[in-house]
C-alpha cells in the first residue's frame, strides 16, 4: 500500500509554490482525532528552514513484542522521544515564538505496522508522546517518505534500514539498548570523532563540512540557545582509536561548523564499552557504522 | 542558566560557536582558522598507549597537571560563563606546569626505560587527564600538552611558545598524554573505574574522598609557590605510614589514648600486620615495576625509588610498620623514622616527586620547603582538621 503521511498531499501542493513551507494546522486523523494539537494554531509559516526533522521508527518507539490491550508498550526509544520533547519545551519556555524546534515524525517501515496505524496513533496519545507527523510506510517506500519529508535524522533499531537510508543521503543512527537507559530530561548526542575528514555517504562529519543546514549544524545552534549549565541538550565527542591530535581535530571541525562540544572523551584505543555505558547517549553519530563495539 | 536572555553564548559580543563560513573579521579567535590548519589524522610514530587493565593508570585532573590558578579565580569570582569565555579567548596560550607536572614527566622517564628493556610489554604507566572541565577548555588543554612537547626540539608546526620554559622541563621527556575524559560537570568516578585507575590526583577534595570511598587510591594536590627541582631520571615517591600505606587503626589509639598507650599497643601487636591503607595498592604497583628492572640486573640503577617517611620511631613503633610491609611482600627502598620530628627537612633532602600524607600539618610543612605534597583525606585525622574554611571545588 502506498505510504500516507498526514499532511502529505498538502505538502506537495505547497511545495509547488514555495520550497520550504508546511501547513501546520491540526489535521484530523482517521478516527477523527486531531494530531498536532500541541503545536501553535498558526497558519502557513516558514518551517523547514528552522525546524529539525527527526524521524523515528515505530518499532523503536513501541515494543514490537506483545501489546497491553489497546496500546503498545513503550520501546527503547521512549526516553529519547521524551528528551526531544523536553528540548522543545525548554526552547519554547525561553522564546515562545521559537522556530528552531525538533519536528518529530513517527514512521512505520513495514507493511505489518503500516496496517496498525490507528493502534499506533492511539498508543502515541496513550503514552503522552508528542509526535508532529505520522508516516505509515512500508519497507518498499519508507525511504521516499524520508526524502519527501526532508528528514534530517533517521533513527531506527534496524541496521538494514539505517544503512539503506544512509545510502540515500539521509543521516541515520542505529538505536540500541543503551538508549533505553538514557535520561528523559536531557538529550545526549554522541559524535564519534575517529573519522573526522572522510568523504562518506551521509556521515555527520562530511555533511557538516558542506551543509550549514545539516542536522549537526542545527543541533549546534539549538545548543547555543542554552547556557553552560542545566542544558536539556548535551553534545558529546568520543574519539576511540585516535589520541589527542584526533581529538583536537574533531573538536575544531565540530566547532568550525557551529557545534560546541560539552563533554569529550579520548580513548586512544582503550575499550569503548565501559566508557559508553557511562555516557548514556540516546544515539551515536558516526561516519563508520559497523565499527563500534557491540 | 543562560546568557543574554537565552541567546547564544557570546565572547565579547561575538558568537562562540558561530558558523565558520560567516564573514571573516579579525582573527581574534584562533579557531576561526581551524579549517585551514586541519588535516586528516596522520598515522603517528608515537607508541600506542597500553590497555588499561595492563597498565598502571594515573589519572590527573587539569588543575594539578597545569597551573590554572588565575582561571580558577575567575570561575570562583565571576562564574562559569565568564570562566569559559576566558579559557576560549586564551586558547593558544599554554598553561604553566602544575604540582603534578614533574611527577608525570618522571613517569614518562620510567616508561622510556621500560620500553627499552621490554619493547612488547604493556606494563607501563598510562596517564589519563581526568577533568570535570567542560570540553570548551579541551583545546587549550591539548594545546598545552603539545606545547610542552614541542619545547624539546620537536616539530615546529604547533602553537607559538609564549611562556619561558620552566627549568624542570627542558631536559626531560615529552608529556605523553593521549587519553582524556572531560566530563563537563559529571562525576569522574565511573570513568576512573573504567580505566582501572591505580592513582587519582585532583585539586578537589570532594572528588578525592569519593574516589577513596570507592577503593581508588587518591590524593588532593595543591598549588605550591615553591617546588624544588627534582630528578628527571629517577621517579621518587614518598609515603607516610599510618592512614596512607597502613590503616588508621594505630592512629586512632594515639588520638584516643595518647602516645604511651600507642607505644604499648604497637609493641604488643608487633607481629600482627596492620590493615592496609588506601595507598598500599599503589606502592604494590610500583614494586611490581621495580622488579621488572631488578630482573634485568638494574637494581642499582632503578629509575623508581620509594620512601616511607613516618612519625613512628625506629626503636619502637617502627618495627611493626616494617614487619607489616614484609608480610605484604612489599619492599620499600628507604624507611625514615622521624620519631615525631617535622618531615619537611627530611623530604627536602630526598626530593621526591610526590609525597602522600593523611595530615594537612605534614603536607603543609613539606610544601613550605618545596616538596610536592598531597593530602590523603582518610581516617581519623580528618575528624580533627586544623584548618576550617571553604574548600574550593573544580569548575563544573
Amino acid at each position: 500500500m502506498a505510504s500516507s503521511c498526514y499532511g502529505d498531499a498538502l505538502i506537495r501542493r505547497i511545495k509547488e509554490k514555495a520550497s520550504k513551507w508546511i501547513y501546520r494546522n491540526p489535521v484530523p486523523g482517521p478516527d477523527g482525532t486531531h494530531l498536532n494539537h500541541h503545536l501553535p494554531k498558526s497558519g502557513l509559516r516558514k518551517k523547514d528552514a528552522d525546524a529539525v526533522v527527526v524521524a523515528v521508527t515505530s518499532d523503536a518507539v513501541f515494543d514490537p513484542g506483545a501489546d497491553e490491550g489497546d496500546a503498545f508498550r513503550v520501546g527503547l526509544a521512549f526516553p529519547l522521544l521524551q528528551a526531544l520533547q523536553r528540548v522543545n519545551e525548554r526552547l519554547l519556555e525561553q522564546n515562545p515564538s521559537e522556530s528552531l524546534l525538533f519536528d518529530i515524525i513517527l514512521i512505520t517501515t513495514s507493511s505489518q505496522r503500516q496496517q496498525q496505524s490507528s493502534q499506533i496513533m492511539r498508543s502515541t496519545r496513550h503514552h503522552g508522546l508528542e509526535v508532529g507527523r505520522f508516516c505509515f510506510s512500508s519497507e518498499d517506500n519508507f525511504l521516499e517518505s524520508l526524502l519527501e519529508n526532508n528528514v534530517q535524522l533517521f533513527l531506527s533499531t534496524d541496521r538494514n534500514e539505517t544503512s539503506q537510508a544512509s545510502q540515500r543521503g539521509v543521516l541515520s543512527a542505529l538505536l540500541d539498548q543503551r538508549a533505553a537507559s538514557s535520561p528523559s530530561e536531557q538529550l545526549r548526542v554522541l559524535f564519534c570523532g575517529d573519522t573526522v575528514v572522510q568523504p562518506n555517504a551521509a556521515g555527520p562529519m562530511s555533511t557538516i563540512q558542506h551543509d550549514a543546514q545539516s542536522f549537526p549544524a542545527q543541533l549546534g545552534k539549538m545548543r547555543q540557545r542554552f547556557g553552560m549549565l542545566d542544558s536539556p541538550l548535551v553534545i558529546i565527542l568520543m574519539v576511540s582509536q585516535g589520541g589527542r591530535d584526533s581529538c583536537s581535530s574533531a573538536l575544531q571541525v565540530l566547532r568550525s561548523c557551529g557545534v560546541g562540544v560539552d563533554e569529550a572523551y579520548c580513548l586512544a584505543g582503550a575499550p569503548q564499552s565501559p566508557i559508553l555505558s557511562l555516557l548514556h547517549p540516546h544515539f551515536l553519530l558516526s561516519d563508520d557504522f559497523g565499527e563500534l563495539e557491540e | 542558566m543562560n546568557l543574554d536572555n537565552g541567546q547564544s553564548l557570546t565572547v565579547g559580543g561575538q558568537d562562540l560557536t558561530r558558523n565558520g563560513s560567516s564573514s571573516g573579521s579579525s582573527s581574534r579567535y584562533p579557531w576561526e582558522d581551524a579549517k585551514k590548519v586541519m588535516k586528516p589524522s596522520t598515522p603517528t610514530r608515537k607508541p600506542q598507549p597500553p590497555k588499561p587493565e595492563n597498565a598502571i593508570t594515573i589519572a590527573v585532573s587539569s588543575r594539578v597537571l597545569f597551573n590554572m590558578e588565575k582561571e580558577q579565580q575567575i570561575y570562583e569570582q565571576q562564574g562559569m560563563e565568564e570562566y569559559i569565555r576566558y579559557q576560549v579567548e586564551h586558547e593558544s596560550e599554554p598553561f604553566g606546569p602544575g604540582p603534578a607536572f614533574s611527577f608525570v614527566k618522571a613517569l614518562e622517564a620510567v616508561n622510556a626505560r621500560l620500553r627499552e628493556l621490554y619493547p612488547e610489554s604493556e606494563e607501563l604507566f598510562d596517564v589519563v587527564l581526568m577533568t570535570n572541565n567542560h570540553a570548551y577548555v579541551g583545546l587549550r588543554l591539548i594545546n598545552t600538552i603539545n606545547h610542552h612537547r614541542e619545547l624539546l626540539g620537536g616539530s615546529q608546526d604547533g602553537p607559538c611558545l609564549s611562556l619561558p620554559p620552566h627549568p624542570s622541563l627542558v631536559s626531560s621527556p615529552e608529556l605523553f598524554i593521549e587519553r582524556f575524559c572531560m566530563t563537563g560537570g559529571n562525576s569522574p568516578i565511573g570513568y576512573l573505574k573504567a580505566y582501572h585507575t591505580n592513582l587519582y590526583l585532583s585539586a578537589d577534595p570532594g572528588k578525592v574522598r569519593e574516589a577513596l570511598e570507592e577503593g581508588i587510591a587518591a590524593a588532593t594536590m595543591f598549588t605550591q609557590e615553591k617546588m624544588k627541582e627534582v630528578s628527571d631520571t629517577q621517579l621518587r615517591v614518598a609515603f607516610d605510614g599510618d592512614a596512607v600505606l597502613f590503616s588508621d587503626e594505630s592512629e586512632r589509639i594515639y588520638k584516643a589514648h595518647g602516645l604511651d598507650k600507642f607505644f604499648e599497643h604497637e609493641k604488643a601487636h608487633e607481629n600482627k600486620p596492620l590493615d592496609h591503607g588506601p595507598l598500599k595498592g599503589f606502592l604494590e604497583a610500583l614494586g611490581k615495576l621495580q622488579k621488572r628492572f631488578y630482573g634485568k640486573g638494574q637494581r642499582m640503577d632503578c629509575p623508581i625509588r620509594t620512601y616511607l617517611v613516618t612519625a613512628r620511631s625506629a626503636a619502637s613503633s617502627g618495627t611493626r610498620a616494617l614487619k607489616t610491609l614484609r608480610s605484604w611482600g612489599l619492599e620499600i627502598d628507604e624507611a625514615l623514622f622521624l620519631a615525631g620530628a617535622p618531615k619537611g627537612p627530611m623530604l627536602e633532602k630526598i626530593r621526591p616527586h610526590i609525597f602522600f600524607d593523611d595530615q594537612m600539618f605534614h603536607v603543609e610543612g613539606a610544601a613550605e620547603m618545596g616538596t610536592v605534597a598531597c593530602h590523603v583525606p582518610y581516617g581519623i585525622a580528618q575528624k580533627v582538621s586544623r584548618k576550617a574554611g571553604k574548600e574550593p571545588s573544580a569548575p563544573k
